[in-house]
């Protein structure tokens, strides 16, 4: 008998890691440069009159009047109130469009059944909603955070069900084989297949809350920084103004780092192009 | 252990699928599947795995709800798992060791944490065969396993497959369309034919294996097959 072996040979997966040279300091500065450039003009047009400096004052007299701000304590206050809005409306936004999704996504009947109606409000812009929620829930913290929940649900619904319909009917065969239930099938295949597509809509659901937020807080608040925008057009302060536009855009990206790595960490075994060693 | 009484499953007014096929398996035979494409050999396949609930006919084993592992065309490996994950797929989680064992068998040893997105096409298939054996399936289904692989890959496969039989045997069919592929591990050969398929013969392939892939009578019956399947004149 002709010996045979098990092992063959394995193709060499790592030629494919043949490391790009990617250069260390480039990298992250080369996106810094513009930004400082643009700065350093913006200063020394502010500094030399050639604009005028209580329309547009220097950045130096911005981050002066924010830090001014944060050390008697009056910062933290509108940054804390905003963050919460946020969050909470994140949290709540996130949590029923998942639920919904799940149901939609995970039923014919249900998608049927809901779905319609759902597409239907998401034509309505959603600032139109306001008033009615002033009306409804008053101006206190509840119609805000429903605003932003309501920014935040219907981006993370559509990638959810989306992700849900379009995963391989050939994943959810193998699951047949096995004879799973339904349920057993939704967890083990369907989750983790649309599990992309729900994290790229938390994401947009994210920065869509940060707007949302802006919008709620322009709209009778007393803290804030869409307040303290509104406090610094009233009273002509424009380093009130930008010095928000400044924060929010700080804590946007923030927000918006701590996703991303969570979407890069879990989802490792994406064959995208970023992924690739 | 298995048998197939007059089983037809049709598509579009019956212009496609397969009718009236009758099939005795015995325990620990292999039994090749081989028709040109259209005669609707996959679809004979997903109706006995369980896939396909359309079909007329009777099946019935003598095993109540006999365990089948399935090999498809493609890999179908869930992305989001590991070579061991995918393999243990469907298991409670108590057959670990089995699975390890499994991966070291069809020659992925050391690659038990990679993602498939890190296998070649070759490498993915072998998951995919240490996937099917983790029940110790009564009956293994490969649909058309290697058709999707190099030439080269494909007979390390048709390798591997063999000497996992000699340790392993379990009662197989094979779908393929390649006609060397069949004479190489089946016991026994259905060639269909026709739009919707029928059996149109049966070969035996008494022959020990491992079989000489040169060897004479073997040729003859290739000869034999092409003869049967006639693509002149379809």
């Amino acid at each position: 008998m002709t010996i045979r072996t098990n092992t063959a040979t394995l193709p060499a997966s790592k030629k494919k890691k043949s490391k790009k040279k990617s250069l260390p300091f480039t990298d992250w500065w080369a996106g810094l440069l513009l930004p400082v450039v643009l700065i350093i003009i913006w200063e020394t047009a502010s500094r030399n009159g050639w604009v005028a400096s209580h329309l547009l004052p220097a950045p130096t007299v911005v981050v002066e009047e924010m830090v001014t701000m944060g050390r008697e304590g009056e910062l933290w206050g509108h940054i804390g109130i905003t963050l919460y809005r946020v969050l909470a409306g994140f949290v709540i936004g996130t949590a029923a469009a998942a639920i919904l999704g799940v149901l939609t996504g995970s039923s014919k009947w249900m998608e049927k059944l809901l779905d319609p109606t759902l597409q239907a409000l998401r034509a309505i812009p959603s600032l139109a909603w306001v008033p009615l929620f002033i009306l409804w829930i008053g101006i206190g913290e509840a119609s805000k955070i429903t605003l932003v929940a309501v920014g935040v649900f219907f981006p993370v619904y559509l990638n959810l069900t989306s992700g849900i319909q379009g995963v391989d009917r050939k994943l959810i065969e193998v699951g047949r084989m096995y004879g799973f239930s339904t349920w057993k099938q939704v967890r083990k295949i369907v989750f983790p297949a649309a599990a992309p597509s729900f994290l790229t809509g938390i994401r947009s659901g994210l920065s869509l809350g940060w707007m949302f937020v802006v919008a709620a807080e322009l709209l009778g608040t007393s803290q804030g920084l869409g307040y303290l925008m509104v406090f610094g057009q009233n009273t002509s302060s424009p380093e009130l103004v930008i010095g928000s536009i400044l924060l929010f855009a700080v804590f946007g990206k923030a927000t918006d780092e701590i996703l991303k790595r969570i979407e890069r960490k879990s989802l490792q075994w994406q064959d995208r192009l970023d992924n690739s060693v | 252990m298995l048998a197939v009484e007059k089983v037809s499953r049709w598509f579009d007014e019956k212009k496609a699928g397969f009718q009236h096929v009758n099939l005795q398996l015995t325990k620990g035979e292999v039994i090749g599947v081989l028709g040109t494409s259209g005669c609707g050999k996959s679809t004979f396949l997903r109706v006995l795995s369980g896939l396909d609930e359309g079909y007329e006919g009777r099946i019935h084993s003598k095993k109540k709800n006999p365990s089948i592992g399935m090999m498809f065309q493609e890999p179908r490996l869930m992305p989001w798992l590991t070579v061991f994950e995918n393999v243990l797929f469907g298991d409670d989680g108590s057959k670990k060791k089995e699975a390890s064992e499994l991966i070291d068998i069809v020659g992925l040893g050391g690659f038990e944490n990679h993602f498939p997105k890190d296998l070649s096409g070759g490498m993915a298939q072998r998951v995919a065969i240490a996937r099917s054996l983790l029940h110790n399936p009564d009956l293994l289904m490969l649909d058309e396993p290697f058709s999707a692989l190099d030439a080269f890959t494909k007979l390390q496969l048709q390798e591997l497959l063999l000497s996992i039989w000699e340790t392993k045997p379990s009662t197989s069919i094979l779908v393929t369309h390649d006609i060397d592929e069949a004479l190489y591990l089946c016991d026994r050969i259905l060639i269909m034919r026709g739009q919707p398929g029928e059996v149109e013969s049966e070969l035996v392939v008494d022959k020990p294996k491992p079989r000489h892939r040169g060897d004479r009578d073997l040729a003859d019956m290739k000869e034999e097959i092409l003869k049967e399947l006639d693509f002149t004149n379809d």
